[in-house]
C-alpha cells in the first residue's frame, strides 16, 4: 500500500473498482439507512441538495419535495442513477464543480473513507462545506474501525474484498480491467466463480470523524453518533 | 442535466475564477421530461437560483424568454414557465464551455462529466 500514492491507491483501488461492480454493487444498495432518511425528511420542502458519491442514487428519491443534484466519480454508477431517473453528473469531490455557498444541505454517504490521506479527507470535507449555504446542513457517514457486525480489523488502513459473481454480472472487457484484477486470483468455491476486487478504505476511530470536519473548518457539529458500523457527523454551516 | 443543475455549476480548474460560472452550453440536444408542479416548491428555489445566469442559459438554448428579474411569485404563469425552464427541460448532449479558462465538459447521454485532468486540480 505505502508504494504508491494516495491519488494512485484511488485510483486503482476504489474509482476502478466501483467501475467494475457498479452493476452488482447496485444491486445490493435499496434500502435507505434511517439516519439518512431522517435527515432528509427534516429539510423544508423545496430545499436543494447535493449528494456528493451518490452511487446508484438511493438517496436522491427518498423525500421528493427535495431537489437533490446527484454526483458520483464512477461513470457506470451515474449512468444508473440516472437510468432510474435522477440527477446525476460525474465529479471529483476534491474539486467539485458547484458555486460556493449555493446548497441548502450536503449529503456525503460512505465516500470520505475511500481517500487514502488525511489530507485527502479533510480537502473533500473543506469542499462540501464551500459548497454549503451559511446555515445548511451537512451529513457525513463513514465505516468505523469499531464495528459490531461480523468484520473484525486490526488496522485502519485495509483494502476490504468485492466478489463479483462471474455467471450473474459480466466483468469488464480486458481495455477496462482495473489493475487489482490482475494480480488477484479468481477463486472457485463450491457454490460460483467469483472475480475479486479489493477496495481501499480508511476506517474511522471514534472521534476522528469530528476532529477531521473540525480541521475543515467552517462548520459546528450538531450531531454525532454510531449506527450500522458507521460514524456519522451532522454539521451546520457558520455565518462567517 | 437539468438547467436547475446547470444553475448550481461552475468550472471547477484550479485558479480559474473569473467568468466560471455560468457555463456556456453549446450544440446541445434538449429534451423535454414532464415532471410534477408544485408551486411552493418553485417559490422557495427561486432565492436559490442564480436568476442572470437562468436568463442567459434559458434564452440562449431558445427555451423561453425570462424576465430580467424574477416575477411575481403568485403569478401562475410566470411559476409554469419557471417549472419549465429549471425541472422539465433537459440537456441530453451538447457539451458546457468555461468562458474564463475555455475548459470543456462533455454531456453524454444526460450526464455531465466534470473530471479535470491531474495536473489541472
Amino acid at each position: 500500500m505505502d508504494s504508491l500514492s494516495s491519488a494512485e491507491l484511488e485510483s486503482t483501488h476504489v474509482h476502478s473498482v466501483y467501475e467494475a461492480i457498479a452493476p452488482h454493487f447496485s444491486d445490493t444498495r435499496y434500502k435507505p439507512w434511517p439516519v439518512v432518511e431522517r435527515f432528509l425528511n427534516s429539510q423544508p420542502d423545496g430545499s436543494i441538495g447535493a449528494d456528493v458519491g451518490c452511487g446508484n442514487g438511493k438517496y436522491l428519491g427518498v423525500n421528493k419535495k427535495l431537489f437533490i443534484a446527484g454526483s458520483d466519480r464512477s461513470f457506470n454508477l451515474s449512468k444508473i442513477a440516472h437510468e432510474r431517473g435522477f440527477e446525476c453528473l460525474v465529479c471529483d469531490n476534491l474539486k467539485l464543480p458547484y458555486r460556493d455557498d449555493s446548497f441548502d444541505f450536503v449529503l456525503s454517504i460512505a465516500v470520505i473513507h475511500h481517500m487514502a490521506s488525511e489530507e485527502r479527507r479533510v480537502l473533500a470535507l473543506k469542499e462540501l462545506v464551500r459548497i454549503l449555504k451559511p446555515g445548511g446542513r451537512m451529513l457525513v457517514f463513514v465505516w468505523a474501525m469499531e464495528q459490531h457486525g461480523r468484520r473484525r480489523f486490526d488496522q485502519q488502513d485495509v483494502f476490504v474484498t468485492w466478489n463479483l459473481p462471474k455467471d450473474r454480472y459480466r466483468h469488464p472487457p480486458e481495455k477496462d480491467k482495473p489493475e487489482s484484477e490482475t494480480v488477484q486470483t479468481t477463486t472457485n468455491n463450491t457454490r460460483s466463480c467469483h472475480v475479486v476486487y479489493d477496495r481501499f478504505y480508511h476506517l474511522f476511530l471514534q472521534g476522528e470523524l469530528d476532529r477531521i470536519i473540525e480541521l475543515a473548518g467552517g462548520v459546528d457539529i450538531e450531531e454525532t453518533g454510531y449506527d450500522r458500523d458507521n460514524w456519522f457527523v451532522i454539521s451546520k454551516k457558520r455565518y462567517t | 442535466m437539468r438547467l436547475i443543475t446547470h444553475n448550481m455549476l461552475q468550472c471547477p480548474v484550479k485558479g480559474c475564477s473569473k467568468d466560471n460560472f455560468p457555463l456556456r452550453i453549446e450544440d446541445a440536444e434538449i429534451e423535454n421530461a414532464d415532471a410534477d408542479f408544485n408551486p411552493q416548491f418553485l417559490k422557495r428555489m427561486l432565492d436559490r437560483i442564480a436568476w442572470g445566469a437562468l436568463v442567459q442559459t434559458s434564452f440562449s438554448l431558445g427555451v423561453a424568454k425570462l424576465p430580467e428579474s424574477p416575477g411575481d411569485p403568485n403569478d401562475d404563469e410566470f411559476l409554469q414557465t419557471l417549472h419549465h425552464v429549471l425541472l422539465e427541460t433537459r440537456v441530453k448532449e451538447g457539451r458546457m464551455v468555461c468562458n474564463g479558462c475555455g475548459h470543456v465538459y462533455p454531456i453524454r447521454e444526460g450526464i455531465p462529466n466534470m473530471l479535470l485532468q491531474e495536473n489541472e486540480v
